[in-house]
């Protein structure tokens, strides 16, 4: 039975306008994934002796593991001798200042919306008061090519820099919280991700220090055949703050490319780290060709006493998405929250949401998880709330809303609850609905056309989780939402 | 000693939770198995012996029995493949049947039974005995059809596996309530089918857990065709170290358009060690649809053990009411009166063993 929302459901679809691929001179490492592989990279990073051997511990065990197959996807076998697991940029190899970045890649970025200029802000926020500013991490495949702001950083005591240069400078602070909270061992993706790696973000943010600004990475995969693998690292010292945004983008091609991150959170006593995604990875065209594989392990440890960590998604790209952001929460009144819009259209997949782990007491948690499928996707909502015997008085509140846009998809929703505490309070609610002919013909009866007014709504849908979102994101995320916002609406 | 069964492990998504190892010990006890009394008034019955039909003991004079041949390919209920009695009920006939199933040792019982359009079924099934007592039960519902069903454990040691294949038909109504209130390890597994326009299904109950138990539901509804509404009701109160499981899916195919579905699931722990998991899925393919579902897990709400303390209730009383209240809320969907008291009555004793 066709509903009026078939056709509804054209407003969501858009174009994928940053398909396109930049050409500039790389350098890979050789195809295939062995140990001589991981070698590679590492020596590519002039790692000290102990990163190599971490690195090929975690190889040798993932040669032993099996891809898990419990998600609700549908994964084509993955080649990984058929990828290159490293693509350098060529440049020089020290830039002095950001101007001597190659212009090929700061165009890229500036097309992006991203410009790697200090003192400007991020598209579209224009004439904010007070002016914000954020601080720019540019992965550009394997590499990161561009920091900015460090200086300033730095004065505030924030150690904001690429994971590989991290490894370098500040060993001894990497080493005692890399595989801390995501081990080595933690899951078959995570344990290629430690043997691999490439680049990626790590951040320090010492006792008592408020980060200035906001930090963003904006990760690009730029080279065809291309894997990337990036690891990021947040520790947030006791009674620290940061706000972290991360985006992303790849070409339009008609492989599949596979990307398998790690990202790990602790946050110390009174600690509060706020971590936002817009996922924009190329979803694959209307038949499903193309698209980026997304596999990522995140996992914030709530270590100390009353720390928060607080995850914000918006997952609107990738052909395949396996995601779940999840809290262990360890420390006494720690709090964790999951805020996630999903959206899936043509024949997208994602299986993702959260896990609350409790184990301290009176430790918190709040998911809200909003999945909007469109076309022929899947979009799965999969979830585990787990109190631990020892964790008192834990609440946890779960709302998960599904939107249907046409009759060719699905929305499912796997929530595991695991109760060992009697002091627990666990509520849990989930609904599924489609746009109401109703809604639809209020809003184009006050004049709104039709994708307007399905944007309108879906804008509406997800709004509890766009409020979450720092407003730089906010604003590309209602424009990812699928709406022609064309910088109008707010 | 038994031989070792391939068995489920708990690395299967729809296995997480279940007990196997209980099901295989249970495998080697033996035991006693006495007659149940009837819950049924002037009730047709079936009796079964480790499996085997006792005809001794059965009284189908009124019913059309024959055999047939049942296979499934759940791992569990796959072990009762085969010879099967079948019990067919004509059209608008009215019937009230009691279904116990005694175990000594071990018992595969496979069951079919078929309604023709617009009859009625009054069913109470009854596990007793001790050992592994396997169920594969099928059932379909003609149009019109209405079958009413509670089934009860009283069987106090080893295990109860149960599989329920239902299909319900155009119109027709399937409704069946489970208690699990004794010492044996329980999973109530089963998969209705909503194969008909506008037919109707109801799958819950409650499971009581103390010492060392584990007891788990693992229900799917599939809705097949438009306008189906289903219901997953179930209560779960763990006690000790014990671990209650409930996992309730409601599938909606592409066509089931104006489904209604609804799982409530709430789950009440009453010592710390106790552990109660729920899994209230949904999965969805109609863009038309009502589902909700709503899970809660938690002890008794303070506000109203409060409330009945200022007005004279003793605290434990009060907590005993409110327990016996969280648990009716499954069992009020037995149809018959006496049957309704005896499930009642049976859950008020275990939880006065239990407070």
């Amino acid at each position: 039975m066709a509903t009026k929302n078939a056709e509804a459901y054209e407003a969501v679809s858009k174009k994928y306008e940053w398909g396109f691929a930049t050409d500039i001179e790389q350098e890979f490492a050789p195809k295939g994934l062995s140990e001589d592989t991981v070698r590679y990279i590492s020596a590519k990073k002039g790692e000290p002796e102990w990163m190599l051997d971490w690195r090929l511990k975690a190889f040798r065990l993932w040669q032993t593991m099996e891809a898990p197959d419990w998600a609700k996807l549908n994964v084509p076998p993955i080649d990984y001798q058929d990828a290159y697991y490293y693509a350098e940029p060529k440049q020089k190899k020290t830039i002095a200042s950001l101007d001597e970045l190659d212009p090929e890649i700061r165009r890229t970025y500036e097309k992006l919306g991203i410009p790697i200029e200090e003192q400007k802000l991020l598209a579209g926020v224009e004439g904010a008061e007070p002016p914000r500013r954020v601080a720019v991490d540019a992965v550009f495949d394997s590499v990161s090519v561009a920091t900015t702001f460090r200086d300033e950083l730095k004065r505030a005591g924030v150690i904001f820099l690429s994971i590989s240069e991290a490894i370098r400078e500040y060993p001894e602070l990497v080493k005692k919280w890399l595989g801390r909270v995501v081990p080595q061992r933690d899951n078959y993706f995570a344990t290629l991700n430690s043997a691999v790696f490439s680049d990626g973000t790590f951040v320090y943010v010492p006792e008592g220090v408020r980060c200035p600004m906001e930090l963003s990475t904006y990760f690009r995969i730029n080279a065809e055949n291309t894997g990337q693998f990036e690891r990021t690292l947040i520790v947030a010292d006791k009674g620290a703050y940061v706000s972290y945004l991360e985006g992303c983008t790849a070409p339009m091609r008609d492989e599949n490319q596979l990307h398998a991150a790690v990202v790990e959170l602790v946050a110390l006593d009174h600690a509060e780290i706020k971590y936002s995604t817009v996922q924009n990875w190329y979803p694959g065209d209307e038949n499903g060709v193309g698209g980026i594989y997304n596999f990522v392990t995140k996992r914030a440890l709530c270590q100390g006493r009353n720390s928060k960590v607080s995850w914000t998604q918006v997952e609107t790209g990738s052909a395949i998405t396996w995601k779940y952001p999840s809290c262990v929460l360890a420390g006494e009144n720690s709090v964790g929250e999951f805020y996630s819009v999903a959206v899936t259209n043509n024949r997208q997949q994602a299986d993702t949401g959260t896990k609350m782990i409790h184990l301290g007491k009176g430790s918190r948690s709040t998911i809200v998880s909003k999945g909007i499928s469109a076309g022929r996707s899947d979009n799965t909502y999969r979830g585990l709330v787990r109190v631990g015997p020892t964790a008192e008085n834990v609440r946890n509140f779960t709302q998960c809303d599904s939107l249907l846009l046409g009759d060719q998809c699905g929305a499912h929703t796997v929530p595991y609850i695991e109760v060992r505490n009697p002091s627990a309070q666990i509520e849990h609610e989930a609904t599924t609905s489609k746009i109401s002919e109703d809604q639809l013909f209020y809003a184009m009866s006050r004049g709104l056309d039709q994708e307007a007014a399905v944007a309108l709504i879906v804008n509406g849908f997800a709004r509890e989780v766009l409020q979450q979102l720092p407003m730089e994101f906010a604003v590309e995320a209602q424009k990812l939402l699928g709406i022609s916002l064309e910088g109008s609406v707010g | 000693m038994v031989e070792a069964l391939d068995l489920p492990t708990t690395r299967g998504e729809n296995w997480r939770w279940a007990d196997m190892p209980a099901l295989q010990a249970a495998r080697a006890l033996r035991g006693e198995a006495d007659l149940p009394d009837r819950l049924l008034k002037g009730a047709a019955r079936l009796v079964f012996v480790d499996g085997q039909l006792a005809e001794h003991l059965s009284d189908v004079d009124a019913l059309d029995i024959t055999r047939t041949t049942l296979a499934s390919d759940h791992p569990l209920a796959a072990h009762a493949n085969g010879d099967a009695v079948a019990l067919a009920l004509a059209a608008q006939s009215v019937t009230a049947l009691e279904v116990v199933r005694l175990t000594t040792g071990e018992g595969h019982a496979p069951l079919a039974i078929t309604l023709a359009a617009d009859a009625v079924l009054t069913l109470v099934e009854t596990f007793a005995g001790a050992g592994w007592s396997n169920a594969l039960t099928r059932f379909d519902l003609a149009t019109g059809a209405r079958a009413m069903r509670a089934v009860r454990v009283v069987q106090e040691a080893g295990f109860v596996s149960t599989r329920d294949e239902v299909r319900v038909g155009e119109a027709a109504s399937f409704v069946s309530t489970a208690l699990a209130a004794t010492g044996a390890g329980v999973r109530f597994d089963a998969m209705l089918t909503l194969d008909g326009d506008g037919a109707f299904a109801e799958f819950g109950g409650a499971l009581l857990t103390r010492e060392d138990q584990r007891q788990e539901c693992a229900v799917r509804v599939r809705h097949a065709r438009p306008n189906g509404q289903s219901h997953q009701l179930w209560r779960a109160v763990a006690a000790d170290r014990s671990t209650a499981s409930l996992a309730a899916a409601v599938e909606v195919a592409r066509d089931a358009q104006k489904t209604d579905g609804e799982q409530s699931l709430r789950g009440l722990l009453l010592q710390r060690t106790a552990t109660v998991n729920l899994k209230p899925e949904l999965e969805i393919f109609a863009d038309d649809v009502k589902c909700a579902h709503g899970a809660t897990v938690g002890e008794l709400d303070r506000r109203a053990l409060f409330y009945m303390e200022s007005r004279g209730i003793p605290a434990p009383r009060a907590k005993a009411l409110l327990t016996r209240a969280f648990v009716a809320d499954a069992l009020g969907r037995i149809a018959d009166e006496s049957v309704r008291e005896q499930f009642e009555a049976a859950a008020d004793a275990w939880l006065e063993q239990t407070l």
